[in-house]
């Protein structure tokens, strides 16, 4: 190769070995100004991220209170149409949660049950006020109109599809079933009868008969206790009468806490 | 020449390359796993654009709403292109984006600035 034919190489050689450096200097002050702005941007948008997701978990409580306030007060319209009164529905949400709890349901589907337990007597929201409010005993054929509340409240509730709802319309439609098959409406037996709905049964009867009412007295606990052993396995689920004696102080302790105010 | 399409994914934009019409567009997201060589189709597409079948006016139109790092480099490479090719062809370029998104404004603004030979508009999305 002559030396003018190698100067010629070297001088294309050093033109694009400039260019490349060129490049290479544009590049790296590129690469600084590219990572400086997507670290900024990045941390615009992951503080937007964060208060769209407190925004949608503060919405997710917020829907989750409305819930609790409407079937608390849907329970406490049922109570109002019922002849119980006070605060039996907050103590008989609190026994479900305990009896669901001994009896070894997961803690999530306690806290439902605790919510949807207050609806157990919903239908009674669609008995005529005749029967409803008709001082004294019932007749036969008032009685079978107030049997009906039971399958009333599964008919109100059984289309939702709220897992709460759901749990509710079960409640409503068992309350009244008994352990030995001689409840109503439909006369399940042991275990046909679900856990909501025994669970339901046994705590509605206990707040029942230890809170006054205007056509009878409360009852002792000895007389309350007498009865549930003799109905263990008849009315009420045996294992549930067993969780009752075997937690009976903190049973006790929430009917305290709860007390109805004696007015 | 043929159209490239390239549809939307998760983490990519939906990508458009329109020879007979003369429109390059962009459009959503760009995350891609391997980002140079998702685009390297579309890149390889633009080159032989310009090269043989180029229309008069060509339109770019670029409506990223997010984008990662290595995607904004791909844009420097993208513009870079563009800035070759811009006094053989005409060239009409929008950075679109929507009025809430601030990152996307800068973004364009920023461009604006390291490309100022090229004829990048801001174009306010309507609602
Ligand atoms: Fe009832
Ligand atoms: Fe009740």
């Amino acid at each position: 190769m002559s030396d003018d034919g190698m100067l010629a190489e070297v001088d294309s050689l050093r033109e694009h070995t400039i260019v490349t450096l060129n490049k290479l200097t544009k590049d790296i002050k590129r690469q600084h100004k590219i990572m400086e702005r997507s670290d900024k941007r990045q941390q615009r948008e992951y503080d937007e991220l964060q208060k769209k997701l407190q925004e949608v978990e503060e919405l997710g409580k917020e829907i989750a209170q409305t819930q609790r306030e409407v079937v608390f007060t849907m329970g406490a319209i049922a109570e109002s149409r019922s002849k119980e009164t006070g605060n039996h529905v907050k103590r008989v949400a609190e026994y479900t949660y305990l009896f669901a709890k001994y009896y070894g349901l997961p803690e999530a589907e306690c806290t439902l049950l605790k919510q949807a337990s207050p609806m157990h007597d919903i239908g009674k929201v669609a008995i005529p006020d005749a029967v409803l409010n008709k001082p004294g005993r019932f007749d036969e054929a008032e009685r079978k109109i107030m049997d009906t509340h039971a399958q009333l409240g599964y008919d109100m509730l059984q289309g939702s599809k709220r897992t709460l709802l759901k749990m509710a319309a079960t409640v409503a439609y068992e309350h009244h079933e008994k352990w030995n098959g001689k409840g109503y409406p439909r006369q399940l037996k042991g275990e046909e009868i679900h856990i909501y709905g025994r669970i339901t049964a046994l705590a509605d009867v206990f707040d029942a008969l230890g809170s006054t009412r205007v056509y009878k007295p409360a009852w002792d606990d000895e007389r309350i206790f007498k009865m549930f052993r003799e109905e263990r396995g008849e009315h009420f689920d045996p294992a549930l009468i067993d969780i009752f004696f075997e937690h009976l102080d903190e049973f006790l302790a929430f009917r305290d806490t709860l007390k109805d105010v004696v007015s | 020449m043929e159209n490239l399409t390239l549809d939307e994914t998760k983490y990519t934009p939906l990508i458009e390359l329109d020879a007979a019409k003369g429109v390059i567009a962009l459009t959503g997201k760009s995350y891609p796993e391997n980002t140079f060589e998702f685009y390297k189709p579309m890149m390889e597409w633009m080159a032989e654009y310009f090269r043989t079948v180029a229309k008069d006016v060509t339109v770019i139109n670029l409506e990223i709403i997010y984008f990662n790092s290595s995607s904004s480099k791909l844009f420097f490479d993208f513009f870079d292109l563009l800035d070759e090719v811009k006094d053989d062809h005409k060239l009409d370029i929008n950075w679109i984006y929507d009025e809430e998104n601030e990152n996307a404004e800068e973004a364009g603004e920023d461009f604006i600035e390291d490309f100022e030979d090229l004829p990048i508009k801001l174009i306010v999305k309507e609602e």
